[in-house]
């Protein structure tokens, strides 16, 4: 459409003709849009799709109760594999591990892979499980949970790039052997910890956007409409909640009255640790009502409320 | 031997914030002039700011009388104002008019900061300057790793694993502390930590001086000497750093260090740079720098490949993971190979902000926007029609690249070397042009703004076959440097 020349006087009868012609076809677009849209919404609220969806228990939380186990359907772990493409790698597929995390809202983050290749180790008969490439935000140490559930012997001299930070893991990996018998990889335990540290980080992430939005201090403004807004006075005098970091481990605090704070999240939603500083005392009082009282972080601002009140 | 009047003593403490440089200094003003007019008019305004302005006070009336009463006003092309509000006004005023940028620049040196600017004022301008212009250093990406694996295994041991990162955990005061106390008696130095307003990144602007001298005999020119500035990036929550020392890294690993006495402004750095780590330790938790084979002028393209996010460890061919190109949420209808790439990414992108407040994987809305994005979305080569070898071509060249060198995954490198380490008669093909000499080294350098862009567009065109491409060269390994043996790289360790 945009080729289509706009004349200072648009009174050429051809050009009327086709802007008719433009305006008709949008028309029909429109139409058929809001046809297809009605039918993928009743073919997806037919009985048989409902069934569908439904077997599993499905119980999205679009509140984040940090459970460290969420539903298990919103967890997805497949696995795929996968050519290398490099045509000096050797020619064995890699194996792909996609993890799925359902975050607040019902919503999906965007999936982590995992691609693993097999390689073995010099005297070693059977092949090896080592991860290549990976999606996995860097602060989850990916060569720590390796060397605990994926040991592979001598990894310290690593011939790929990604891998570097293994070289000092040959000692951990050795220590790692635990009751894991002759250091046998777990590949299941390696997936299953580090979804739980995913879903853990998103869970924290939301955590904090949900007090930012209580606090009515969130960007996604149209979302937080649909949790109820604190009254000025049950915000207990918080201006500003920030996780300090990506990982969202900790947060910090700030108050109208210049206090600052600063609390440290557990994987499971509690605040574990709690400092606050202030000019005025009484911070004791605060770090208790923080931490203390079950410290769900959920329920941060009404236990700062009642401790003010 | 003339020595100015002023006493000065030999200290170990850094050079303070409120060190004025005189105005006067032609190098001042060259730095500043680097700035535009309205990154001039903004950090005036800070630094005018109530909560600045103690730490920035600007040329008041009131001391121009204690200073020189003899001077008259009337020389002076900017009277003095009675108070910071009126300043502020002035520059307020300004930053509404239109001008030039030479009128604010003097307006600063020789009106409202006629006294100097103070070390901490410089170091804002030079950060002020590197946010206008993210690609003006060459920044080096180092890892931070433990040097301590005992304590890693008894964390391990105590069963409450805790598989975060090794990430030194700074505050900032408590870090620049160490830091000086690790180099005090070597260097003196001014630190100035600021965070980027543009990337997640805390800058660190070290500025050394060798003198032990508390105010600095060197003449006020080497304030503004850019041999003499440190700047170190820490990115937040990972376990890299990036710095504009050229350090030892890449081909010539591990330098040895020199035993020379440390006095031109290069051992100042290396000084600075090997306290780096030892600053970030802490007792039970030691770190060591690494190189990453790493080195930009985009700070975007460090954070792409050396950074938090999810492309750290998934480039060339598998950046489609890293951008999540491949398939959409679980919860989408629609076959993951009906839709493009384009349509994930957005997908993507639009979740986390949750702007709509639909369901998962929107038929409509993802439909909609597929019928408009299609059309479009091919790149430049929209027009031409395709034929079957093209085609298939281009399928190739996605296959090795992914999204890494097109629109939509901008981290362009500006640089590749690489070294070969075969001998010619055993190794690549490549190389036919080399004469049979005995041993060559041969090293390729690509420059340009976009190498890697470059190389994709070079295997679009086909003057590349795409499918015989090393990984190295297609942007897989995320390097800038990378010594090859046999189509692989290798660490030089």
């Amino acid at each position: 459409m945009t080729s289509h020349d706009r004349f200072p006087a648009p009174t050429d009868p051809q050009a009327e003709e086709l802007d008719a012609d433009i305006v008709s076809i949008r028309a029909e677009i429109q139409k058929l849009q809001r046809r297809k849209r009605f039918l993928a919404s009743s073919l997806l609220a037919s009985d048989p799709i409902q069934k569908l969806l439904r077997k599993p228990t499905t119980s999205f939380h679009d509140e984040p109760t940090l459970r460290l186990e969420p539903p298990s359907n919103s967890i997805r772990r497949n696995s795929i594999s996968i050519q290398r493409p490099s045509p000096t790698a050797p020619k064995e597929n890699l194996l792909g591990i996609r993890i799925d995390v359902c975050t607040r809202g019902g919503r999906f983050a965007k999936p982590y892979y995992l691609l693993l290749k097999r390689e073995r180790a010099r005297g070693d008969p059977e092949k090896r499980f080592k991860v290549h490439r990976h999606t996995v935000p860097a602060f989850i140490s990916l060569a720590k949970l390796q060397s605990v559930y994926l040991p592979f012997p001598g990894s310290g001299h690593d011939r790929e790039g990604q891998e570097d930070s293994e070289t000092d893991d040959v000692e951990l990996s050795k220590a790692s052997q635990r009751a894991k018998g002759a250091r046998k990889q777990d590949l299941h335990a390696f997936v299953r910890e580090l979804r739980r540290e995913l879903v853990a980080w998103h869970l924290r992430s939301d955590a904090v956007e949900l007090l930012r939005e209580k606090l009515g201090l969130s960007e996604a403004e149209s979302e937080a409409a649909a949790v109820q807004r604190l009254s000025p006075e049950s915000k207990a005098g918080v201006i500003s909640v920030t996780a300090t970091a990506v990982e969202a481990r900790y947060v910090r605090v700030e108050w109208e009255d210049g206090r600052v704070g600063r609390f440290k999240l557990t994987n499971s939603g509690i605040v574990e640790r709690a400092v606050v500083i202030g000019d005025k005392g009484g911070v004791k009082q605060t770090e208790d009502a923080m931490t203390g009282g079950g410290g769900r972080v959920e329920t941060l601002l009404d236990r700062l409320k009642e401790h003010d009140g | 031997m003339a020595r100015p009047r002023t006493v000065r003593a030999p200290t170990s403490a850094s050079l303070p914030n409120n060190l004025r440089i005189p105005s006067t200094s032609p190098s001042l003003s060259k730095t500043l002039g680097k700035l535009s007019r309205q990154s001039l008019l903004d950090l005036a305004l800070t630094w005018l700011d109530d909560q600045n302005s103690a730490s920035f006070v600007p040329f008041l009336k009131g001391d121009e009388r204690g200073s020189r009463d003899d001077d008259d006003d009337e020389a002076l092309p900017y009277p003095a104002a009675e108070t910071v509000e009126e300043v502020r006004q002035i520059y307020e005023d300004l930053q509404e008019r239109k001008g030039g940028k030479r009128e604010v620049l003097e307006r600063i040196l020789e009106g409202d900061w006629r006294h100097g600017l103070t070390l901490r004022q410089l170091a804002m301008v030079d950060l002020r300057y590197m946010d206008d212009h993210p690609s003006s250093l060459r920044w080096t990406a180092l890892e931070l790793s433990r040097i301590d694996p005992r304590r890693k295994e008894s964390a391990s041991k105590n069963g409450s694993e805790d598989w975060s990162a090794n990430l030194p955990r700074i505050q900032a005061a408590s870090f620049v502390k160490a830091l000086q106390q690790e180099v005090a008696s070597l260097v003196k130095a001014h630190y100035h930590l600021a965070r980027s307003s543009t990337l997640p990144l805390t800058f660190l602007r070290i500025f050394v001086v060798d003198s032990p001298y508390q105010p600095p005999q060197q003449s006020p020119e080497i304030f503004a000497d850019s041999a003499r500035i440190i700047y170190v990036a820490f990115p937040d929550s990972c376990p890299f750093i990036y710095t504009s020392v050229a350090a030892s890294t890449g081909a010539k690993p591990a330098a040895p260090p020199s035993t020379s006495i440390a006095t031109d402004s290069r051992s100042l750095q290396r000084l600075v740079r090997d306290a780096i780590p030892k600053a970030l330790s802490r007792p039970h938790e030691r770190y060591t720098l690494k190189a990453t084979a790493l080195a930009a002028k985009n700070l975007p393209t460090l954070l792409a490949l050396r950074g938090p996010g999810r492309s750290t460890a998934a480039n060339g061919s598998f950046s489609i993971f890293a951008d999540a190109a491949l398939e959409g949420s679980p919860l989408d209808p629609r076959p993951a190979d009906t839709v493009s790439a384009e349509d994930h990414i957005l997908g993507g992108q639009r979740r986390p902000l949750g702007t709509e407040d639909k369901e998962n994987g929107d038929p409509e809305n993802s439909a909609s926007q597929k019928v408009c994005k299609r059309p479009s979305s091919r790149r430049d080569t929209d027009t031409v029609p395709l034929t079957p070898d093209s085609k298939k071509r281009r399928l190739a060249v996605e296959s090795r690249f992914g999204t890494a060198g097109s629109s939509l995954n901008p981290a362009p490198l500006d640089r590749l070397d690489v070294r070969f380490l075969d001998a010619l008669d055993s190794g690549l093909e490549d190389e036919e042009e080399q004469p049979s000499s005995t041993h060559p080294v041969v090293s390729l350098s690509f420059t340009g703004s976009d190498v890697i862009g470059g190389i994709r567009q070079l295997a679009e065109l086909g003057v590349v076959d795409p499918h015989r491409m090393p990984s190295w060269l297609t942007g897989e390994e995320a390097v800038s440097m990378a010594t090859v043996k046999s189509g692989q790289r290798v660490k030089m360790s």
